[in-house]
């Protein structure tokens, strides 16, 4: 399957990072295709700029400066996101890309008439995320797990109909081991190979 | 009082530009102090780079970088945040003003691994925003903004701070006179706060 990973995080010694080679690493070795947009690597600027606002609806101009990353966005048949989680959410550079990757008519269509939002990336079949959390996971679902639910529900209705969704997650990554890291390495591993059969 | 007022959004001639105008105003006409901090118009940069990733968890220093930041959310009484709600979340910009500018030792303190809240100097904590979409869409995912601002920022702030959260739900259909309720709701509320 053709694997579009984007990854979010500055330290290349973080955990995160571990996640991202260990993610590679496995889809590779099960013969999947993978491109990796590693946003902080790449500079991405996560502003929406008021040019871009203007242009939002227009089709083909909204695309202007977001091209490439479209072209993955067609490309692949499985969207997998490895990043932190901060303050609830992605971090500032991943929310930033969903602002101006995700613009309608390449990605979807406006609702109208009652109609509900029209999907356009058919060819994601699979849609999931890997983060890594410093909130205990009884808080993280008190507050409604809202990174998990922008993207695999909010994103989900996008996609192909049936997407198949993977969500794990390291909660109290302050208080996590070598242990609990190379365990979450392995289920991560295992996680993936479940989700793209 | 002192208000902070945090404001996201590109597009002077937007809807969002209106009620921060209105949201200012209404606090100027109500005698509060505002310092209107237009996050696009300052150039906020909401990436948080390598450096402060590494310095983030020591109190004495990580607030360095965005230190006049810092000062001014310490020397509010009252945080307002405007802001249009994009992909059921923040705009980056506003995002990442979290991610950066509250750190360790400024929004919140660790007690032997405990999170401690650091705001209580905060008397009201509200927000002014719109949604594209309608509410049960925002609320089949949780209303992840609502949650975060009613919740989590909430929790920061005094335990009887006032808090508002005015928003304006399926933007994408509503007609001007909407809008102009919308607005008098905002300038009404927050001259009240």
């Amino acid at each position: 399957m053709r694997v579009l990973l984007v990854y979010a995080h500055p330290c290349e010694e973080s955990f995160a990072a571990a996640v991202r080679d260990r993610a590679l690493a496995s889809l590779s070795a099960a013969g999947h295709e993978v491109r990796l947009r590693d946003l902080y690597a790449e500079d991405f600027d996560p502003v929406l700029s008021a040019q871009d606002r203007r242009l939002y609806h227009t089709p083909d101009e909204n695309e202007r400066g977001v091209a490439d990353h479209l072209a993955d966005l067609r490309w692949c048949e499985a969207l997998l996101f490895v990043y932190p989680t901060w303050w609830y959410g992605h971090p500032a550079i991943l929310k930033g890309w969903l602002d101006r990757v995700w613009v309608p008519h390449a990605t979807f269509r406006m609702p109208k008439d009652g109609k509900p939002i029209g999907r356009v990336l058919t060819n994601i079949r699979r849609i999931g995320a890997i983060s890594l959390l410093g909130s205990p996971r009884w808080w993280w679902w008190l507050v409604g797990a809202p990174g998990r639910r922008i993207l695999l529900t909010g994103l989900r209705v996008l996609c192909a109909p049936g997407c198949r969704t993977l969500w794990l997650a390291h909660h109290e990554m302050d208080a996590s081991t070598p242990a609990t890291r190379a365990r979450f390495l392995d289920q991560a591993s295992n996680r993936l190979a479940r989700w793209l059969r | 009082m002192r208000v902070l007022v945090l404001y996201a959004h590109p597009d002077p001639e937007s809807f969002g530009a209106a009620l921060h105008r209105a949201t200012v105003s209404a606090l100027q006409g109500a005698g509060h102090a505002v310092d209107d901090c237009d996050l696009y118009a300052e150039e906020f940069d909401p990436v948080l780079p390598l450096a402060e990733r590494r310095g983030y968890h020591d109190p004495a220093s990580n607030r360095a970088p965005v230190a006049r930041h810092v000062d001014r959310l310490m020397a509010a009484e009252a945080l307002v945040l405007v802001y249009p709600v994009w992909n059921f979340g923040f705009p980056a910009i506003l995002k990442g003003y979290l991610d950066r500018v509250f750190l360790p030792g400024v929004s919140f303190r660790l007690d032997e691994g405990r999170v401690r809240p650091n705001l209580r100097h905060l008397k009201a904590l509200a927000a002014v925003t719109t949604y594209g979409g309608p509410r049960w869409r925002a609320a089949l995912l949780g209303d992840p903004p609502r949650r975060l601002v009613g919740r989590v920022l909430r929790g920061l702030v005094h335990p009887r701070a006032a808090y508002r959260y005015l928003a304006l739900y399926d933007m994408n259909r509503r007609s001007a006179a909407d809008r102009a309720t919308f607005l008098a709701r905002v300038e009404h509320t927050l001259g009240a706060l």
